[in-house]
């Protein structure tokens, strides 16, 4: 919170001296994503094509527009494992929908609905019925995964329709369509976050929620609708990866939860609540995302890249608890 | 450790302007025909470029009570700091029982002999009461724990200090007083001859605080020697041999404590002449309008019950009473946080319903500026500015974006009444003092004005300076039309603001005191809460 604060109110307050080092963990991540970027471009020369770029951005679409959602919950010191869930339901939803003849508006607004109901379960439980976040999305996960798998039968919803596709591999000014719609979301989040009564709020219940309690804030309902804005992420990311593969099923996104926790972690989003900015998750997003292409363009194993990605969140939440000693 | 700078009450001028001449201070020598136990030659301590602590020379008498007093930063934690070795110091010497002694490590310190007893307790709260006192160092036979040696030995060290704390008992169902007490047997224990206590008395009520100057005498008189940080001056007076006053980071003036006076201490303490910090501040007008809140019956079961009155606009109602008398609850019932709470609650004339939650008290015009600062009061990452304008953003916003611009300008109206550095406002309100935290949440409510403030132990752990700002800025709440209901257990503080005051004990409203008809003092208070003069009841 206070970079954002402090950088915003510099013009009229005389600045606060930092320490070297704590400047050095807050922007060190730009520093990290430049060297990254060098080092792939060094070892894979066609990293910078434009083309590849494109790739890069529109495959991790999905990631980063969870990711967005994720960092509102995180800041207000919860947690959505049920990311996965809800994105592989909007998936199945929205694409049996197509399949059933439905226009593609209502196809999305029902899916989008979804999504937002799922996330109202979500805060419900969290915030009424007081059961740990970590455990609730844990809970509501396997539920929304089997009412999907139940409600498919277990089988993939093929579309074969043309439109159904522009929202995944359509492009608006040679730039894939999928890409708009991952900035917007960024845009919007960030502006939220920084600049809005409801950004700030959120801010404040991750720093002490008895303290904006007592301030008057209605936590609850604050806390709710980050749950709520999460789901409809989720399942907004489920509608692209559907679009883009033509196909719509409920076993997919096992691993988005996970990802998705790491892109806002390693963007330095503070597990602890009250700190963080979703400019940095598209820092973290960009930095696991150039990450697995350079894995993968070097062609090294998967199952490896699952142990450096793993070590790399770990090293991100221990360099915040570090960071967070030192204050 | 950052330079304190003093605001005189109400006024801009600088509460230092003429320090002490330096070369006139002379160190008493009170340790003429004893050996000092703690000598210090030349010691000083610099943080980065400030100096914290000047060079110090100082003899510390053993079997003596040693008080240590000054304002935030004047250098008398530091000076405590480095005896207990947290802190080691950047020139000078310290000699123990005449030795020379390497401090820097609170474990040579106490190797040396030197326990230090901090505000925050180190108690393991699921480990029993003896477990606590035997912690780190516990008696055994080899890899076996002796229990029951060690229950013989605690309930003889507690027998020599006439404390009954049960031994089996976790140490989370104790109260502060008796962890505290643990504390200090496990000092004990440790063969500690010198003793440190940082604020010992903050969160203790009036008999436990007797309790513990009890056994600090005690301890006195078995030869331990006992070096005392507080801000509470007539505690001070009352129970040390010495008293060393600090100002701004230099020793000022040690005399034995007969030679001190309450005024001379703040004297030397500010600087320039202060009066009493407790001089009486009654409400100015006339208070025969309405009340702005009248409660009946309000009960939280297992806690308080049978309570009722009114206040009314630019009154100041206290409400006394020990600690665990419900003085907390009636507060927390009021503000919403209660929601088993009960009773009838008429706002202005009007009768509504009993707030359950905070916000449907914040709705009735129902604030509170809660005792725990740090876990109720404040978001402390964020800025000072952030934290005054929370409650009510939608008037730091246009269309709701946060006008930063404007943010900042109402929170430096919102705190320029309080004497709060405009500087400050975006620095995290963590790193604050606690008197400026305070301000940060008086301010708060200077911008967001509630109709009834509740105010629980507003100025806890606040130096003087800034203790004498917080009970004005009380007063000042009041004349501008807010009922104030007050809680503390500077029972002074009470009688010094409150109009009227009700007392509490075990959880019953057992007096009501009105001060323009009888005398409110410190003593009439007490003797209710005791239930010395029970024929007063209401």
């Amino acid at each position: 919170m206070s970079e954002v604060s402090s950088s915003r109110t510099s013009a009229t307050a005389p600045v606060r001296r930092r320490p070297t080092s704590d400047i050095a963990l807050r922007y060190g991540l730009i520093a990290v994503l430049i060297v990254l970027i060098a080092v792939s471009q060094l070892l894979y020369p066609r990293f910078l094509d434009p083309q590849n770029i494109k790739n890069i951005l529109s495959q991790n679409a999905p990631l980063g527009i969870i990711a967005v959602g994720m960092t509102l919950v995180m800041i207000t010191r919860g947690f959505d494992l049920s990311v996965g869930a809800v994105y592989a339901s909007g998936a199945t939803v929205f694409a049996s929908l197509a399949v059933a003849g439905w226009p593609l508006w209502a196809a999305g607004a029902v899916t989008m609905m979804i999504g937002v109901f799922a996330g109202l379960i979500n805060g419900t439980i969290v915030t009424r019925l007081n059961v740990n976040p970590f455990v609730a999305t844990l809970g509501t996960t396997s539920v929304f995964s089997g009412l999907a798998l139940l409600y498919s039968n277990s089988s993939p919803f093929v579309v074969s329709e043309k439109a159904f596709t522009l929202l995944g591999r359509g492009s608006f000014l040679e730039i894939p369509i999928s890409i708009w719609v991952l900035l917007m979301v960024f845009v919007i989040g960030e502006f939220v976050l920084s600049r809005t009564v409801y950004g700030r709020s959120l801010y404040a219940i991750g720093g002490n929620d008895e303290a904006s309690r007592l301030a008057g804030l209605p936590t609850a309902m604050l806390r709710t609708t980050t749950y709520v804005i999460c789901g409809a992420c989720a399942a907004l990311a489920g509608m692209i990866i559907a679009s883009r593969l033509s196909i719509g099923q409920a076993d997919i996104g096992a691993s988005m939860a996970l990802d998705s926790i790491a892109v806002v972690v390693i963007g330095g989003t503070s597990l602890m609540g009250g700190e963080g900015a979703v400019w940095r998750s598209a820092i973290g997003l960009l930095i696991v995302a150039v990450l697995t292409n350079l894995l993968d363009s070097l062609a090294v194993d998967s199952n490896y890249q699952l142990v450096i990605k793993g070590t790399i969140v770990v090293a991100a939440v221990a360099l915040d608890a570090y960071a967070r000693l030192r204050r | 450790m950052t330079h304190r700078r003093g605001k005189g009450r109400g006024t801009a001028k600088p509460l230092l302007a003429t320090p002490a001449n330096q070369d006139d201070i002379r160190v008493s020598d009170l340790s003429a025909t004893i050996s000092p136990a703690v000598r210090l030659k030349g010691v000083s301590k610099t943080f980065g470029p400030i100096q914290a602590l000047k060079p110090v020379n100082l003899d510390i008498a053993a079997g003596t009570i040693h008080a240590l007093v000054g304002q935030n930063g004047a250098g008398k934690s530091t000076t405590l700091g480095i005896l207990a070795g947290r802190i080691s110091a950047t020139t000078g010497d310290v000699e123990i029982g005449g030795a020379r002694v390497d401090l820097g490590d609170p474990r040579r310190a106490r190797a040396a002999g030197v326990v230090a007893i901090y505000q925050e307790l180190t108690i393991v709260p699921a480990l029993s009461a003896v477990a606590n006192v035997f912690l780190g160092q516990p008696l055994s036979r080899g890899y076996l724990l002796s229990e029951g040696a060690m229950q013989s030995r605690f309930a003889e060290l507690a027998g020599r200090l006439g404390v009954s704390i049960p031994t089996d008992a976790e140490a989370r169902s104790l109260s502060v007083a008796d962890q505290q007490t643990l504390e200090i047997l496990r000092a004990i224990q440790a063969n500690a001859r010198i003793i440190l206590f940082d604020e010992p008395t903050t969160a203790l009520a009036q008999p436990e605080r007797e309790a513990l100057f009890k056994v600090m005498r005690d301890l006195r008189a078995e030869g331990h020697t006992l070096i005392y940080v507080s801000h509470n001056l007539d505690e001070v007076l009352g129970i040390s041999d010495a008293i060393t006053v600090f100002r701004n980071g230099s020793l000022i003036e040690t005399r034995p404590t007969q030679a001190w006076t309450k005024a001379q201490l703040v004297t030397a303490m500010l600087g320039e002449e202060m009066g009493d910090i407790y001089h009486r501040r009654p409400a100015s007008r006339l208070r025969d309008g309405e009340p702005a809140i009248s409660v009946r019956d309000i009960a939280l079961p297992g806690a308080i019950g049978e309570i009722g009155f009114s206040v009314r606009a630019g009154e100041i109602l206290g409400v006394g009473g020990l600690v665990g008398s419900g003085r907390s609850s009636l507060l927390r019932a009021l503000a919403g946080l209660e929601h088993r709470s009960s009773g009838q609650i008429e706002i202005a004339g009007r009768e509504v319903a009993w707030p359950r939650t905070p916000r449907a008290a914040r709705a009735l015009g129902i604030a509170l500026v809660p005792e725990d600062r740090k876990h109720q009061g404040l978001v402390l990452g964020m800025t000072a500015a952030d934290n005054v304008t929370l409650p009510k953003l939608r008037a730091i916003a246009r269309s709701g974006l946060i006008d930063n611009q404007l943010a900042a300008e109402v929170a430096a109206d919102a705190t320029r009444a309080f004497g709060f550095d405009p500087k400050r406002l975006f620095a995290p309100v963590g790193t604050l003092s606690g008197g400026n935290q305070q301000k940060v949440l008086l301010a708060r409510w200077a911008f967001d004005r509630p109709k009834v403030l509740l105010v629980d132990e507003p100025t806890r752990g606040i130096d003087v300076g800034a203790k004498a700002e917080i009970l004005d800025a009380l007063r000042a709440f009041a004349e501008e039309g807010l009922a104030v209901i007050m809680v503390s257990s500077e029972l002074e503080e009470i009688c010094a603001l409150a109009d009227r005051v009700i007392v509490m004990s075990e959880g019953r409203q057992v007096d009501h005191i009105d001060a323009s008809r009888a005398e409110l003092s410190v003593h009439r208070i007490l003797n209710s809460a005791f239930g010395v003069e029970r024929h007063h009841h209401v």
